[in-house]
């Protein structure tokens, strides 16, 4: 009943949420004809010195073919921001509270222990996360033969899976960005795109935080008083 | 059963911060009774139901319901296996409808009473598809109570169950209690400050004030003890120190003393005879009199 | 039948229960050999505590009024007590309403009359040193 109850709290914010990533995606996917008619013109520009140059020189080069395209704006740009908003959203809905419509006495005068209330609360929404990240990862493959491309299943399940080991750790973002510790290159797994092998040293760094995070939540709400 | 006292409490002790919500507050509740908990607003009433259900943990002192200790997990996971709750404000959650909330909890509950459960949400008129947000706050408090009442529980926890309803929801619920209570093997456990129900209904009270327990007893026989002796004199009253205990207020007012006692009001007025008066009267006092004298005046 | 106990009247409500049970006999409201209300039902009709409709019915047995008859209820006494009790109350009724004729006559308000009574009652006498 619990687990219907979580469910219950998050689904209108969770399909929204996926609706909205579906779109995007697919409108990415969509949209590379016309991105790819400009490469050529946008590589001749002269783009100047300094750090913004160099990242328009860089995002035009990698989206030179489809995957790269993908890449970089999907799984580095929208998904990892409109995804660490749901994150954020469903994460923090209140384990206790809030969702619930204020009724944390109730919940709490179930038989019910509290670690197991808050344990499947966060369970489901790690299951609604994962299912954020992947579904609409997974239109890519499906929608690119319309756009004349291709994209590797594969692809698609280890940049979502990335962008879902991290985000759980959002809170603390360790912002050190482009590093091998660094979450954010971790979540846009940089180092799989470029070299197929996976981030590991930051989705290490991202599973302790997150669990730490999580042990700290259950000591805290266990000695709450309500 | 083991343990003949439903709930117990010794010296029980609560501090928010710098406030003292309890100081040494000590319950004694038995098995099959209605217990009334009387007090003021926050006098500790919800503090003291909130600890019982594990909800909060005590600073010191110790609160056992069914013999088991109620501030460890496990065993507060028992007690509220064994024990009906309704809050002071009726939460519930809002997005679903009584069906769906009443499913909810008989999931938690084996022993849940279906035919309890039929015939409650007849009485109650309480519609299965409603929005519980969509409902008055008497269909919610008694929807609240359905919940508490269809689960086979030993006991039964009510935090001021007919504050906001009017007389005729209020005996509504009162006469479901009742009559629960007469045919189950239930003990009830109600804070209130609704004198005039507590003097209903309940068998045994407490009167808590600043986080103690002031006067606690049956309530038939606290009103066989309870006296209120006037004595009038013919010049100013004196105001005596008595040595026959039982004492608990004198007031002197001009050349009348008034005395209420809780116990030995025949000893009390032997002594007040040496003093000459003019007049001495005695007479019983009602809950409610012993309730104003006996918790204090804001200070 | 049974009224609805007052809790503020300062007297126990098994007292009460009791007082009107007797009140009914005399009358001839519940005669000799019927069955009063069971325990529960009454306590749900009147909504008070099931154990005070007990303890009432145990009270009225001691005296006499009724007979509990193990499994099957209450019923009021089939013999003599009952009688008397009746006799007895109807007589007391003219001493009280002569008593109380009096009492205003001196100017007594009904308050102050009351008082006297459940002073009397409730086993404490006013000694000596009443001035009238």
């Amino acid at each position: 009943m619990l687990w219907r109850k979580s469910w219950l709290e998050t689904r209108t914010r969770f399909l929204i949420g996926l609706f909205l990533l579906l779109l995007l995606a697919a409108g990415n996917v969509l949209e590379y004809p016309r991105v790819s008619a400009l490469i050529p013109a946008a590589r001749s520009l002269d783009t100047g010195g300094g750090a913004l140059g160099g990242l328009i020189r860089k995002a035009v080069e990698l989206q030179h073919d489809y995957r790269g395209f993908i890449w970089w704006q999907w799984f580095r740009q929208n998904l990892t921001q409109m995804w660490t908003l749901f994150a954020v959203l469903l994460g923090t809905g209140g384990l206790l509270s809030q969702t619930s419509g204020g009724a944390a006495s109730f919940t709490l005068s179930m038989p019910v222990s509290r670690t197991r209330v808050i344990g499947i609360r966060a369970a489901t929404a790690v299951a609604e996360l994962l299912a954020l990240a992947l579904v609409p990862s997974l239109l890519l493959p499906l929608l690119s033969p319309a756009v004349g491309q291709s994209y590797a299943v594969a692809d698609a399940l280890v940049h979502g899976a990335c962008v879902f080991a991290v985000v759980l750790a959002i809170g603390e973002q360790i912002v050190a960005d482009g590093s091998r510790y660094g979450i954010f290159g971790a979540m846009t797994a940089e180092v799989y795109f470029r070299t197929g092998g996976l981030p590991w040293p930051g989705l290490f760094v991202s599973a302790a935080a997150s669990a730490a995070m999580l042990y700290g939540a259950a000591i805290n709400i266990a000695e709450t008083d309500f | 059963m083991a343990d003949p006292r439903t709930i117990e409490t010794l010296d029980l002790r609560k501090s928010f911060g710098t406030t003292e919500a309890l100081r040494g507050l000590d319950l004694d509740v038995p098995a099959g009774s209605i217990f009334g908990f009387l007090g003021r607003n926050g006098a500790g009433k919800t503090t003291t139901i909130k600890i019982l259900l594990g909800m909060t943990r005590p600073t010191a002192g110790r609160a056992r319901v069914f013999g088991l200790p109620a501030d460890a997990p496990e065993s507060s996971v028992e007690i509220r296996r064994r024990t009906g709750f309704v809050s002071e404000d009726k939460e519930l959650y809002e997005y679903m409808t009584v069906d769906e909330i009443v499913r909810f909890t008989a999931a938690f509950y084996p022993k849940w009473h279906r035919d309890l459960e039929q015939r409650y949400l007849r009485a109650f008129e309480l519609p299965l598809a409603g929005r519980i947000k969509a409902l008055s706050r008497g269909a919610r408090t008694k929807l609240a109570l359905l919940l508490a009442l269809c689960r086979g529980a030993e006991l039964l926890v009510l935090d001021e169950p007919t504050s906001g309803l009017d007389p005729a929801v209020t005996e509504e619920v009162l006469q479901a209690l009742v009559a629960h209570v007469a045919s189950q093997e239930t003990t009830v456990f109600f804070s209130s400050h609704q004198i005039a129900e507590v003097d209903q209904i309940a068998d045994r009270v407490a009167i808590v004030d600043r986080g103690r327990a002031v006067v606690a007893g049956e309530l038939e026989e606290l009103r066989e003890r309870y006296r209120r002796i006037q004595l009038v004199f013919d010049g100013g009253a004196p105001q005596p120190a008595f040595r026959a205990p039982g004492v608990e207020r004198m007031r002197r007012e001009g050349r009348v003393l008034t005395v209420l006692s809780s116990a030995g009001a025949d000893r009390i007025i032997d002594e007040a005879r040496a003093l000459n008066p003019v007049s001495v009267d005695v007479v019983p006092v009602t809950l409610k009199e012993i309730f104003l004298e006996t918790v204090s005046a804001e200070d | 039948m049974l009224f609805r106990p007052n809790p503020s009247l300062g007297v126990p409500i098994y007292l009460q229960l009791m007082e009107q049970v007797k009140h009914a006999v005399e009358t001839g409201a519940l005669r000799p050999g019927e069955q009063l209300p069971g325990i529960r039902p009454l306590a749900e009709e009147l909504v008070i505590n099931p154990n005070t409709v007990a303890k009432a019915y145990r009270e009225l047995e001691h005296e006499g009024v009724i007979e509990l008859r193990h499994g099957a209820g209450a019923f009021v006494s089939a013999n003599a007590p009952a009688k008397k009790v009746t006799d007895s109350v109807r007589a007391g009724k003219t001493i009280v309403a002569s008593a109380v004729e009096r009492l205003r006559a001196r100017g007594l308000s009904d308050d102050e009359i009351r008082r006297l009574f459940e002073a009397e009652l409730a086993g404490l006498t006013t000694p000596g040193g009443h001035r009238g």
